[in-house]
């Protein structure tokens, strides 16, 4: 998934067209995985998996999971976490290498039971040993600990008895539960404590991974890695599949033909016309990309930037933006919709709140309840706000998008300016906030609308303008926020979702951020041969190839329709 | 001897002046490695975690810059060039360029000297028949060819060859992912059917370059007095044309040659992108994508180097060549 080459792939794609037009055809798409309701069941071992993920790089063949520029390739098919969550399937929870888990009371001690009977693939004993081994381990080097568990998330200590593992928090620690628990991989602790891996476990190079995944890296070379099905996996007869093929794919449009001539079966790409270049090719082609995270304007809140630190001028702009037509036209209906509430739907429709949306008025474009807004901070279509918003050089679609917006914006009396930067150059003046207006999204994604907000409205996440803001971009300061965001940590399921409905009620209130589509889980699947992808109807995981480890478990439910003759 | 004396003196001075810039011109770029490790991730890590992780691959933003200068220089000449902190982290930088190198003077190198061989003798022939049909059509094709974009043509090759024609050639990547390498007829023929649309995308935009300044050449040797002695005494056209005028003729040419295979490492950047070729030329881009400094330094330094030592052979050539230029130093 990268967008930042989408100016070829559009060049591309719109050669492509010009070549294919008159042929295209409209294709229903309803995301159905093809296998037959429930049929999780064991298949025939048997067939291939292509992806296709740019990744803008040939393989280094270095496969140290703790390494955030390769973990993609390690992560999932051959280290395993703990449990998985499924961030787009309602929090739902598949046990891995841990059997079952339980907080203490005060939510500050977390047990896990370590499953017994799994191998690492060299074929020694995996035990609780290895897995506090691996949290020790990023105690010991800080470079490890990518989720600042010993850090921020307040781990104070990790210790194995029998197959029970213990962690200690200083602090209610659930939020962390997904990154402790989903996003670490367990490493072996016999590779780890030995030669150049313990004396360099940061910069260790691992060109032969042991894991216990269901997949062993099988040979690789800077053009392509090659998986094959581990026979020793501790799921019995899992996985079906036998072989994955990652090539190294420098560019969208490479990718994108291999998927849609069926070359490649799962694909994670932005696919510009996605209906005629991709959907309309072949009846077995498919896309699901469920949203996760907004895009949308951050406003500059900071009182030096006189015009976005208005509320009455923010509510303009969320009141004039007609959020269909910029999905439609910036996304081509790839990207949803987003909403002032700030909660993505339909993947957290529980923490959505209509009621509240309506009755703040952002329901739908509202052009003369933005005027009067703006008008009362002293602009009008006569006398003009002059605005400028950043967005990133070659981010196509998010420049289709902003067209949209400045034409939405120019009769209610905003004059917008799009200025596209380089990223480096865009990301330096979103982190000192030396912007009025920028278009971005947060990246980080979780499995609730709580993990957004906070990155968007926490003040801890913030900073003066002139220093870096790790994720509060916009500079929002709201105690009663802070407070909401902090209670989370300890409330109970119910609670949490009256939590988010109440950082909802701020989102519509302060107008902090105005989002306007969602970020989506690039995902396109083909069903000629190989069945059972995730689907809205089951999201059994994070549909991307590039979502670790949720890759892993696609690959546990994929199976090959020739093997099971 | 004072003569090649000077011209060392002079390659030692630009090499360092070269290799200074090399160090300084991408800390000036905004941004930083760990600005582009945090976007990589999708802002998901810790930044202290990245930091660490980077200082630990060589990235030492702390460090003195004159210590980190003097660290760099000795290490362009030792060959201790690190590792990637871009997006390959952690892979060492020789074996990254080992593996584009190649890919980047087959590609490149056999298109570059294809242009000028192609080049010469067809500005050779247009030269000889002044004013014939050859003449006629060629050189104003080749004025519009020589001006026209690297990367349009090979967007337009790409439409016409690969997506037209249903990808009847590959238009991206140096192979199909799914062949292994080795010296089998299946993989060097997917390798060439890979080089040909990227080839010929330099070979148009370089030959009319040759072919103009060959056939000017020729057209001012042809002028000489000892070709219309040549031709006095009888001898036979094609020994006139080729022994007589296309040998003098050919002498600026050579040295422009010689320049220009020291741009052949430094890749046609633009074509690298557009066909996706993993050369040298798409690792810089890839490099400067991601801050990656010491990637950018040891790709500088080659590009530099590359340049320098031609300019310098061809210094030497000429000083050969040409007693004049020995007098004149």
């Amino acid at each position: 998934m990268r967008l930042r080459k989408s100016l070829i792939a559009v060049l591309a794609a719109g050669l492509v067209l010009s070549a294919c037009s008159g042929k295209s055809t409209s294709s229903t798409t309803t995301a159905t995985g093809g296998n037959a309701t429930g049929t999780d069941g064991p298949h025939k071992p048997g067939g291939t998996v292509t992806i296709a993920n740019t990744t803008g790089q040939t393989w280094p063949c270095q496969f140290n999971p703790f390494n955030p520029a390769q973990n993609q390739e390690a992560l999932g098919f051959v280290y395993e976490p703990l449990v998985h969550v499924s961030v787009v399937g309602d929090s739902k929870e598949t046990p891995m290498l841990a059997t079952a888990y339980k907080w203490s009371a005060d939510l500050k001690s977390l047990v896990f039971t370590i499953r017994d009977g799994v191998k690492w693939s060299d074929g020694q004993a995996f035990s609780a040993d290895d897995v506090a081994y691996t949290f020790n381990l990023m105690k010991e080097h800080p470079a490890l600990d990518l989720f600042a568990l010993w850090t921020g998330a307040g781990l104070t200590g990790v210790t194995a008895a029998g197959n029970q593992v213990t962690m200690t928090f200083s602090k209610p620690a659930k939020p962390y539960f997904y990154n402790v628990a989903d996003q670490v991989g367990i490493v072996p602790k016999h590779i780890f404590s030995t030669g150049a891996a313990a004396a360099k476990p940061d910069t260790f190079t691992n060109p032969k991974p042991i894991g216990t995944g269901p997949f062993l890296m099988g040979t690789c070379g800077p053009n392509n890695i090659e998986y094959t099905a581990n026979p020793t996996y501790w799921q019995a007869g899992k996985p079906y599949i036998q072989k994955i093929e990652y090539p190294a794919y420098l560019d969208n449009a490479p990718a994108n033909n291999d998927l849609a001539s069926g070359k490649a079966q799962w694909g994670g790409q932005f696919i510009p016309n996605i209906k005629s270049f991709y959907l309309a090719k072949s009846q077995d082609n498919h896309t699901w990309s469920p949203p996760l995270l907004n895009v949308g304007l951050f406003p500059n809140l900071d009182p030096s930037h006189a015009a976005t630190s208005k509320l009455a001028v923010r509510q303009a702009i969320a009141a004039a933006l007609d959020r269909n037509q910029i999905a439609l036209i910036g996304e081509g209906g790839q990207q949803p919709a987003a909403n002032q509430t700030g909660v993505v739907i339909p993947t957290f429709q529980k923490y959505f709140d209509q009621a509240a949306l309506t009755s703040a008025g952002y329901d739908k474009p509202n052009a003369d309840k933005a005027k009067q807004l703006l008008a009362s901070a002293g602009y009008s279509p006569s006398n003009p706000l002059k605005l400028t918003v950043i967005s990133i050089t070659g981010y196509t679609d998010w420049d289709a998008s902003l067209a949209v917006v400045k034409q939405q914006l120019q009769p209610i009396g905003i004059d917008l300016t799009v200025d596209d930067l380089a990223q480096q150059t865009f990301l330096n003046k979103l982190y000192t906030g030396d912007f009025d207006l920028a278009y971005y999204s947060e990246q980080n994604s979780g499995p609730s609308p709580y993990y957004e907000l906070r990155q968007l409205l926490y003040s801890k996440n913030s900073a003066p303008i002139g220093k870096n803001a790790s994720s509060n971009f916009e500079r929002y300061h709201n105690d009663q926020a802070d407070q909401l965001l902090d209670q989370y940590a300890t409330a109970d399921d119910a609670t949490q979702v009256s939590i988010v409905k109440q950082l909802s009620a701020l989102m519509l209130q302060d107008v902090p951020m105005i989002p306007t589509t969602g970020s989506v889980d690039w995902f396109q699947y083909n069903t000629s041969d190989i069945l059972g992808w995730p689907t809205p109807d089951n999201p059994y995981a994070e549909p991307s190839p590039y979502k670790i480890p949720d890759n892993e478990q696609v690959m546990l439910h994929l199976y090959s329709k020739a093997a099971q003759k | 001897m004072r003569y090649v004396l000077r011209r060392l003196g002079f390659f030692a001075l630009t090499l360092w002046a070269a290799l200074t810039i090399n160090f300084f011109l991408p800390r000036f770029m905004p941004g930083s490695p760990l600005q582009a490790l945090r976007a990589r991730t999708y802002n998901k890590l810790s930044p202290a975690a990245l930091e660490e992780m980077l200082t630990s691959f060589g990235y030492k933003p702390h460090e003195n810059v004159g210590v980190q200068y003097l660290d760099y220089l000795g290490h362009m000449f030792t060959g201790n060039w690190g590792v990637s902190i871009g997006s390959a982290l952690g892979q060492p930088i020789t074996q990254i360029v080992g593996q584009a190198l190649p890919w980047t003077l087959g590609l490149v190198g056999v298109a570059t000297v294809l242009a000028f061989v192609a080049g010469t003798v067809i500005g050779v022939v247009a030269g000889w028949r002044r004013g014939g049909t050859l003449d006629a059509i060629l050189p104003s094709v080749f004025v519009v060819t020589s001006a026209l974009p690297y990367f349009w043509v090979g967007l337009l090759l790409i439409l016409v060859f690969s997506v037209w024609t249903g990808g009847w050639l590959p238009s991206d990547f140096n192979y199909d992912s799914n062949l292994q390498p080795g010296f089998n007829p299946e993989f060097i023929g997917n390798v060439l059917r890979h080089a040909v649309l990227p080839g010929l995308t330099i070979f148009i935009t370089a030959v009319g370059g040759w072919v103009l300044t060959m056939r000017n050449n020729m057209i001012t040797t042809l002028a000489e007095d000892y070709i219309r002695m040549g031709r006095a005494k009888g001898l036979a056209n094609r020994k006139i044309m080729y022994q007589y005028a296309a040998r003098n003729a050919f002498l600026p040419n050579l040295s422009g040659f010689a320049m220009s295979l020291g741009f052949v490492i430094s890749g046609a950047i633009l074509v690298e992108y557009v066909f996706n070729y993993p050369g040298l030329g798409y690792l810089l881009y890839n490099a400067v994508q991601n801050t990656d400094y010491p990637m950018m330094q040891v790709l500088f330094m080659l590009f530099t180097v590359a340049v320098l030592v031609s300019v310098l052979l061809c210094d030497f050539a000429t000083a050969w060549l040409d007693p004049r230029s020995r007098a004149k130093g």
